[in-house]
C-alpha cells in the first residue's frame, strides 16, 4: 500500500496502486477543494511536498493549465488528474 | 446628450455608467443607492489603455464617453480585471471599434473567457510584476484571485499612484459626485459590499493587501461606486481590520471554538447535542458551545460559523428531510470561507432518518472536512447511545486539535 498524507487536514491514508487523489480525498472526509474534476478550472492545485516520481505522469490538461496560471512551479499538480502508481510510494500534499 | 470629461488624475478619465435605478444587485445584494459599472481610461504619450467596461445595457453610455476622451485607433490595450459580465459587457464591440488594441487579462481568465465572450478572440495574459507602458504611463499588474472572481486581479499606475482595485474597495453607490470627499455617506454600502463580496474570501483580501502594501497609492479606482481619494490607506486599513479581526472568543482565551449547533422536536437530538458538547468540552485547547437553531438569528449563525473551527449539525428528520432552521444555518456559509473547517452531523429519527447524511453532504459540499460518519438515533438515545455521543464529540474535537487521522481505503 502506497501512503498519502494530506499535510493540512493532517490525515494520513493508505491506499492501493491506482488510487486516485480525487477518490482518497472524498472518501477521508479532506477538505481538498475540487471544482470541475476534470481538469479544465485548476480549483484543485496543490503542492507535492515528497513523492512526485509516485505519481502519474503530468497530462497535458495540467500543462495546459499551468501554462494559463504562469506557475514556473516543478512541484504543483492538479488533484483531479493525478493517481498513485506505486505501492511503496509515501506522497505528502499540500492545497495551496 | 454629450457627456462632461471626467478626470480623476491627470491624463486618467472615467468612463463608467450609472445605474441609479437598480435595486437588486447580483439576485443577492439589496442596492438602494443604486450603483455604477466604473471603467476607466489612461492617456500616455505613446497610446491609450482602456480599464474595463461596463454592463451590457450601459455600452451606450460608456462609448459615449470614451469617445470624448480618445479615438478608437488610439486605444491600444484593454484591461479587464475580472470578466463578470458587468465589466466585460462592452468588450466585443470595443474590441470591434478598436481592432488594434491588446486584450490584457489574467491567466484564470481565460479559463472562463469563451464562456463569458461565446467567441474566441486573442489575449495576453497578465502575471504579478507585468507592466506595459503608455509612453509616459507605466501600469503594472497584480494577480489578486478570488477577489471575487478568480480571475480577479489589481493594477497600478506608477505615475499617478493610482490602484485599479477591480471590484475590491468597491461600493454598490450611486452618486456623480464620483470621489468619496464628494458624495453622500456611502459608508453603510462599503461595509455591506465588503460583507456581500469579500467577506467570504478573508484570507485571499490579505494576500492582495500585501501586494498592494508594496506601492505608494494615492488614489483608489474601483469598478463600483466612489472612487476613493480622501484617504486611501484608511480604506486599506478596513479591509485589513475586517478580514483579519481575531475571533472574538478566541481572542479572549486562546482557544479552538467547537459549536454544536442543533433543533430537536421531541428532545432527543437535544440529548444527543448536549454529551456531543460534553465529549468536546473535555478536549484540552476547546472551547465547545450549543446553540438551539430554533431561536437563532441568521446574523448570529454567521458570526458563530465564521469562529467555529468545528461545526456539528443535528437535526431530527421530518417527512424525510432535515428541518429547515439546519439548512437554514448551512445557507448561510455563502458569506463565509469553509476551508479547514471540520463538520459533522447528527441526529435522532422515528421512521427513516435521512436528515444527517443529507447534512453531511451538504457540509462536504461546502468544503467541510468531514471525518466521521453520520451519527443517528432511533427515537430516544439510550445511555449507551449517549456514550456514543460523548465519544462522538471528543473525536471531533480532538481531530480540530490537530490529531491525526489514519484510514485504510
Amino acid at each position: 500500500m502506497a501512503t498519502v498524507f494530506l499535510k493540512n487536514d493532517n490525515i494520513k491514508i493508505n491506499v492501493p496502486v491506482g488510487t486516485t487523489m480525487r477518490s482518497l480525498a472524498e472518501k477521508s472526509g479532506a477538505s481538498m477543494i475540487f471544482g470541475c474534476r476534470v481538469g479544465d478550472c485548476g480549483t484543485c492545485i496543490a503542492r507535492v511536498l515528497e513523492g512526485m516520481e509516485y505519481l502519474s505522469a503530468l497530462n497535458e490538461k495540467e500543462e495546459k493549465l499551468l501554462q494559463m496560471i504562469d506557475s514556473r512551479e516543478s512541484d504543483v499538480r492538479f488533484m483531479c488528474q493525478c493517481s498513485v502508481t506505486d505501492k511503496d510510494g509515501n506522497i505528502v500534499i499540500e492545497y495551496i | 446628450m454629450i457627456p462632461d470629461i471626467l478626470t480623476i488624475k491627470p491624463d486618467v478619465y472615467f468612463t463608467g455608467a450609472f445605474d441609479p435605478k437598480i435595486r437588486t444587485f447580483d439576485i443577492i445584494m439589496k442596492t438602494a443607492n443604486g450603483s455604477s459599472y466604473n471603467s476607466y481610461v489612461v492617456r500616455g504619450s505613446e497610446g491609450v489603455a482602456v480599464m474595463d467596461t461596463v454592463k451590457k445595457e450601459f455600452s451606450d453610455d460608456f462609448f459615449a464617453r470614451l469617445e470624448r476622451i480618445c479615438d478608437y485607433n488610439e486605444i491600444r490595450y484593454i484591461v479587464l480585471h475580472h470578466l463578470e459580465p458587468d465589466h466585460s459587457g462592452a468588450l466585443i464591440e470595443l474590441m470591434s471599434r478598436a481592432p488594434e488594441a491588446k486584450l490584457i487579462i489574467s491567466g484564470r481568465a481565460v479559463m472562463m473567457l469563451k464562456g463569458i465572450i461565446r467567441t474566441d478572440i486573442p489575449y495576453e495574459i497578465a502575471t504579478t510584476g507585468k507592466k506595459i507602458s503608455l509612453g509616459d504611463k507605466t501600469i503594472e499588474f497584480l494577480m489578486t484571485p478570488f477577489l471575487h472572481w478568480p480571475d480577479t486581479m489589481s493594477s497600478y499606475l506608477h505615475e499617478e499612484k493610482l490602484l485599479f482595485s477591480g471590484d475590491v474597495f468597491g461600493s454598490h453607490y450611486y452618486d456623480e459626485r464620483l470621489f468619496d470627499d464628494a458624495v453622500g455617506d456611502f459608508s453603510y454600502a462599503f461595509q455591506y459590499y465588503y460583507d456581500h463580496i469579500m467577506r467570504p474570501f478573508k484570507q485571499h483580501v490579505l494576500n492582495a493587501l500585501k501586494l498592494y502594501a508594496r506601492f505608494d497609492i494615492d488614489l483608489i479606482a474601483p469598478l463600483h461606486g466612489p472612487i476613493l481619494r480622501s484617504n486611501p490607506q484608511g480604506y486599506i486599513a478596513k479591509y485589513a481590520q475586517w478580514s483579519s479581526e481575531a475571533k472574538f472568543r478566541k481572542n479572549e482565551f486562546g482557544t479552538k471554538m467547537l459549536s454544536v449547533f442543533y433543533i430537536s422536536s421531541y428532545d432527543n437530538t437535544h440529548k444527543m447535542a448536549e454529551k456531543m458538547m460534553q465529549g468536546a468540552d473535555a478536549v484540552e485547547g476547546i472551547r465547545a458551545s450549543m446553540y438551539d437553531l430554533a431561536s437563532l438569528d441568521e446574523n448570529n449563525m454567521i458570526d458563530l460559523l465564521e469562529e467555529s473551527d468545528a461545526v456539528l449539525v443535528g437535526s431530527p428528520t421530518i417527512n424525510g428531510d432535515a428541518v429547515k432552521p439546519a439548512w437554514d444555518l448551512l445557507s448561510c456559509m455563502s458569506y463565509l470561507e469553509s476551508n479547514g473547517k471540520i463538520g459533522a452531523t447528527f441526529g435522532s429519527y422515528g421512521w427513516t432518518g435521512e436528515a444527517p447524511e443529507m447534512l453531511h453532504d451538504r457540509l462536504r459540499g461546502l468544503k467541510f472536512r468531514v471525518p466521521l460518519s453520520p451519527m443517528k438515533v432511533k427515537l430516544i438515545p439510550t445511555e449507551e447511545e449517549l456514550e456514543e455521543c460523548v465519544a462522538f464529540g471528543r473525536e471531533i474535537a480532538e481531530i480540530a486539535m490537530g490529531k491525526m487521522v489514519e484510514i485504510e481505503m
